[in-house]
């Protein structure tokens, strides 16, 4: 249940109340599953969106010295191709997931505030758009994904290309660290009567991580970003070279964000792929400690390797021998998970679903990228390897081959739970070959280009340099990376439709989110269930493969002085009103909170077009907006 | 799913790896990291050979088990449950233990080789100092007193310490071939330093900017021509000379003019008018023959085509005068039409209140004696120049070379010049940037 300041006097709503069809049911949603809806989509928009500046750029990179794409607007594409994919695709998908799922998997009717959880989307979605439309009018971020000072300070980006990245990232790091605090204090505090923390689901665990690393890493950037915003909008020094600045402070700042976000973006899809192996091997997650305590690790460490991006900037001999051994060390986690999944399957009867099949492709592929990973972390080798097309395909194996194979295991094995259908098996099938094909066939040549003197960032590239193979070969495998996620969209958009009907413990898993029906009621759970082990639908329906983990005592008094309800698979389908569950309240305010935010940075931007007073004017006006919708958001109360 | 499917696929899989392999065994790689050129690269290279096995045998381990595991544990029909183990220590600390002794064995090597490659350079090495600009490289010779641009001159055999700096974004400097990269940064020097092979006389390598650094970037080229010993001092003291044709006592005028005036200039009453007859000669130093430079040194880049096309009539070049082109670029009184001394150093020519360290670009003293111009994209042929001249940012994107010719559109300034130098002028300035030997 969630909780409010004063003592809930529950009134019983109609169900035209809760008003739950129509786009204003959509606008005004604060259900935990609806969000989660919402980012799965959006997110997939913008990952075909991202993936066709993608495409963009192959074709422009297919031959040497091509004009397929003038300079200038490659440049936008390459930053924005990294941007969106980053900020824009697999966070927020990854936080459909945060969504949809942790409060399934512990219990939970809901996240502690369901109307901050509004904000976070529509905070992403509104500076989403506000990101990635300056890309029709030629004027999209051209800095790279990074923006490296002084390039983006306003000497050398006069345009408004950097003014709309560092406005879009402000206003992206304020969707994320709303959502990093919700979660923290849902994971805290709401999980289930004996669901002790390591007790919690593997995703649960490492999402847990995650927020942690948001919470962490994004006021660093912000940081950063405020102090670009200063020099560009208010005259600051901080980068300013003109005035003595050392460009480093940027880089710094950046990649002490930066490299914590590469965690952020692998650890939710690790956590998928630690839910589905399981399931398919019908035998446990092998080594579940060591696997939590891995992701504790990798978090920690996160913060202790940036510099590893930075071996090439002249640190010194010490700083680089420091960070060659951190980036060393954090091999070492991130490789005790791969051996943990294989022994996961080791000794199973291993169903080969979609799902599976981009569970395993993640182990296959993320090792891959791992291995060139460890490459880069020796500074001299690096600085062969540093800027070239070698880093391009180590980031792609461990980005695409990593996060994208997991979360599209997740989307093949959740889909059933947040739809009710299953996604076609034949369709997943020929998806997931034709991708793994397609994937390193486009990524695997950039290792040779790269060691073989291929800079990167470059718009074209001349005849001769022994280049010309490796790209084509490059060129020819995205555009069957693009027909292969056709086979994707169309099983997605099919299936809600004609999919095999699912039940509530749609693939006979173990926890939580599969006791209850297939899609979920909108309060979730009918009854809040005592957890007695780590995989508590198990406990129920095949003891004998928790036999080997501790349990705990079934009956469990609650803070109301009745007994707990045990695990148990809830089928019915009563309202909340039939079984006395108070539900929040719709409410547009988080929307409008969300556009009066995007509207207060985006205003500034006036100011880069000489309409000082209009910039003002948006700005200000957009600030009252905020203030008093979050007024009145604070002072009504949720349900 | 036929199980048969996937281990074709591998198969598939396997055979398009093997066809990668052998590609990169049979082409020419100029741009090949894997040299021993330099005890630089050498070193590195030992390092990559290292982390090369050391990947390799944990890809084939990690994924033959994978394999494996998905072979044999795949399900069967009618199967029992499987055994339901959660855990095992002694697996966990050995999967703990062995990758830490693989990382120790990549770490020691690394630490070493950190500490020998950043230690500072010998005493009597040369001093080069790599100056990045937005999109070209400058290069200086302290010792020598040569300031030059995108052609870097090496003796083989002889350690060269780069003092790396930028005057204005970041940049890097990179010859794949011959060592690690630097960046180049502003408010800062970084050093790096590495000895050409002595048998490296007579070679020319690829050099590249490699930090992102703004429209032109992928033009921001270099070459490296490492010499016998003999051929560089020879080519250092022709480069230290004043550009030919140059006057012989310079008779700089005491009020320095406005830069941006338009009308013609008047020289100060005070100074003295130079004597017309005395003029630096044509002299000669070595310079590397362009027929010697491999194919793969001698940018392609084909001339802009569609909306960035810059029209000229080549038949005009071979009229090209380069007295006049001289009296064109050097005398102030062209200053509004025919800027270039405004930005452009020739040693010897006026040079009003530019040094080496404010003059945003090139140095064109003995401009002639470089074989390809722009930032190493172009052959420094007088139908390029021509076009270059006329419009230089249609040439190379963003390029901050203002547009010269008349009619041209400018695109950093939004217009079409109404104004500026026709056909004829050019070819005279671009025999003269010829003459410039």
């Amino acid at each position: 249940m969630a909780t409010t300041a004063a003592t809930p006097t529950f009134a019983p709503h109609t169900a035209a109340s809760y008003g739950q069809t129509g786009i204003w049911s959509w606008i005004t949603t604060v259900d935990h599953k609806r969000i989660g809806a919402l980012y799965l989509y959006t997110a997939l928009f913008f990952f075909l969106f991202g993936g066709l500046e993608a495409g963009l750029i192959r074709w422009q990179l297919a031959q040497p010295n091509q004009h397929i794409v003038s300079a200038e607007f490659y440049n936008q594409l390459f930053t924005m191709h990294g941007t969106t994919m980053i900020f824009l695709a697999i966070m927020p998908l990854s936080a459909a997931f945060f969504n949809f799922l942790i409060p399934l998997q512990i219990g939970a009717r809901d996240v502690a505030f369901p109307r901050l959880n509004a904000f976070s989307y529509w905070v992403y979605v509104l500076g989403g758009t506000f990101m990635t439309l300056p890309i029709f009018f030629n004027s999209a971020p051209n800095g790279g994904w990074f923006g490296y000072a002084p390039l983006s300070t306003l000497p050398y980006s006069s345009g408004l290309n950097i003014d709309f990245w560092v406005m879009g990232l402000q206003i992206l790091g304020i969707s994320s660290l709303a959502a990093a605090f919700n979660f923290i204090t849902t994971i805290i505090n709401m999980r289930a009567p004996g669901m002790t923390l390591m007790r919690m689901p593997m995703f649960t665990w490492m999402s847990f991580v995650v927020q942690f690393l948001l919470v962490l890493a994004f006021p660093v950037i912000t940081i950063a970003l405020v102090f670009l915003l200063f020099d560009r909008f208010f005259g600051t020094n901080f980068y300013e070279i003109a005035a003595g600045a050392d460009p480093l402070l940027w880089q710094h700042l950046f990649w002490i964000f930066g490299h914590p976000e590469v965690y952020i973006l692998i650890l939710p899809a690790f956590g998928l792929v630690s839910e589905i192996l399981p399931t398919f091997s019908r035998k446990p997650l092998f080594g579940y400690n060591v696997m939590v305590y891995s992701g504790i690790m990798i978090g920690f460490l996160a913060f202790g390797v940036w510099a590893h991006h930075m071996f090439a900037v002249g640190m010194g001999a010490t700083a680089d021998t420091v960070f060659a051994l951190t980036t060393m060390l954090i091999g070492i986690p991130t490789g005790v998970k791969i051996f943990n999944w294989i022994a996961t399957m080791w000794g199973g009867q291993i169903r080969f679903t979609a799902a599976m099949k981009f569970a395993i492709g993640l182990i296959a592929l993320f090792t891959i990228g791992g291995i060139s990973g460890v490459m880069h972390s020796s500074p001299p080798a690096d600085l062969q390897q540093t800027d070239t097309y070698f880093i391009v395909a180590h980031f792609h194996y461990v980005l695409f081959g990593g996060s994208i194979m997991g979360i599209f295991a997740g989307i093949y094995y959740y889909y059933p739970k947040i739809t009710g259908r299953y996604m076609n098996e034949t369709l997943g099938t020929w998806h997931f070959w034709s991708t793994f094909v397609a994937m390193n066939l486009t990524f695997f040549p950039m290792h040779f280009s790269g060691m073989l003197g291929m800079p990167r960032r470059i718009y074209t590239y001349d005849a001769g340099q022994g280049w010309d193979t490796f790209n084509m070969i490059s060129s020819i495998g995205a555009g069957l990376l693009i027909l292969a996620t056709l086979f994707f969209v169309v099983n997605f958009l099919k299936s809600r439709k004609s999919g095999a009907v699912a039940s509530g413990d749609a693939w006979g898993a173990g926890t939580l989110e599969w006791s209850i029906p297939s899609p979920p009621p909108d309060y979730n759970f009918a009854e809040i269930p005592v957890v007695t082990s780590r995989y508590p639908l198990w406990d129920l329906k095949h003891p004998e493969r928790t036999a080997g983990i501790a349990h705990s005592a079934p009956d469990v008094m609650t803070i109301t002085g009745a007994h707990a309800t045990p695990v148990h698979e809830e089928t019915g389908h009563k309202t909340a009103a039939e079984l006395g569950i108070p539900m929040p309240f719709n409410t547009v305010k988080p929307a409008i909170a969300a556009l009066a935010i995007v509207m207060m940075f985006g205003g500034l931007i006036f100011m880069h077009v000489g309409h000082f007073a209009v910039a003002m004017t948006i700005t200000i006006s957009s600030a009252c907006l905020f203030v008093g919708t979050l007024y009145a958001w604070l002072t009504s109360p949720l349900e | 799913m036929p199980r048969k499917r996937p281990r074709r696929l591998a198969s598939a899989l396997i055979l398009v790896a093997g066809a990668l392999v052998l590609a990169a065994c049979g082409e020419k790689y100029p741009n090949s990291t894997f040299t021993h050129l330099t005890e630089f690269n050498t070193i590195i290279d030992g390092l990559w050979n290292r982390l090369l096995l050391l990947g390799t045998i944990v890809f084939v381990f990690v994924e033959v088990l994978l394999v494996f595991t998905l072979i044999k544990f795949r399900r069967r029909e009618g199967a029992p449950e499987p055994k339901q183990t959660h855990g095992n220590s002694t697996l966990e600390i050995t999967w703990t233990i062995i990758p830490a002794l693989i990382l120790v064995l990549i770490a020691v090597p690394t630490v070493k080789a950190i500490w020998e490659t950043e230690a500072k350079a010998i005493p009597g090495a040369l001093e080069v100092q790599v100056i990045g600009h937005q999109w070209w490289w400058e290069f200086r010779y302290p010792q020598y007193g040569v300031v030059t641009a995108n052609e870097l001159y090496l003796p083989a055999g002889r350690t060269v310490n780069f003092q790396l700096n930028s005057k204005d974004v970041i940049h890097s400097f990179w010859t794949p071939q011959l060592g690690g990269k630097r960046d180049v940064i502003a408010n800062r020097t970084n050093y790096i330093w590495y000895t050409p092979d002595s048998s490296l006389a007579g070679s020319v390598f690829n050099g590249f900017c490699t930090e992102y650094c703004g429209s032109s970037h992928a033009n921001m080229r270099f070459h490296v021509f490492t010499v016998a010993p003999a051929d560089f001092e020879s080519w250092a003291a022709h480069q230290k000379e004043n550009a030919a044709g140059s006057p012989l006592e310079a008779a700089a005028p005491v009020a320095a003019p406005k830069v941006a005036s338009v009308a013609g200039i008047k020289v100060s009453r005070a100074a003295k008018p130079a004597p017309a007859a005395s003029v630096q000669p044509a002299t000669t130093g070595y310079v590397f023959p362009l027929d010697k430079m491999p194919p793969y040194t001698l940018p392609q880049t084909p001339l802009p085509v569609g909306d960035r096309e810059v029209k000229y009539d080549d038949s005009l070049l071979p009229g090209g005068d380069a007295s006049r082109g001289h009296e064109l670029v050097t005398n102030m009184a062209h200053m509004g039409e025919v800027p270039c001394l405004t930005c452009h150093i020739i040693k010897g020519e006026y040079k009003g209140v530019l040094t080496d360290d404010n003059a945003k670009a090139p140095n064109l003293t003995h401009f002639a004696t470089r074989h390809t111009f722009a930032g190493g994209i172009y052959r420094a042929d007088a139908p390029t120049l021509a076009r270059w001249v006329k419009n230089a940012e249609h040439m190379k994107p963003g390029s901050l070379m203002t547009t010269l010719g008349a009619g041209q559109y400018w695109p950093s300034m939004k217009q079409t010049r109404t104004t500026g130098l026709d056909d004829r002028q050019i070819a005279d300035i671009v025999a003269y940037l010829l003459s410039l030997k």
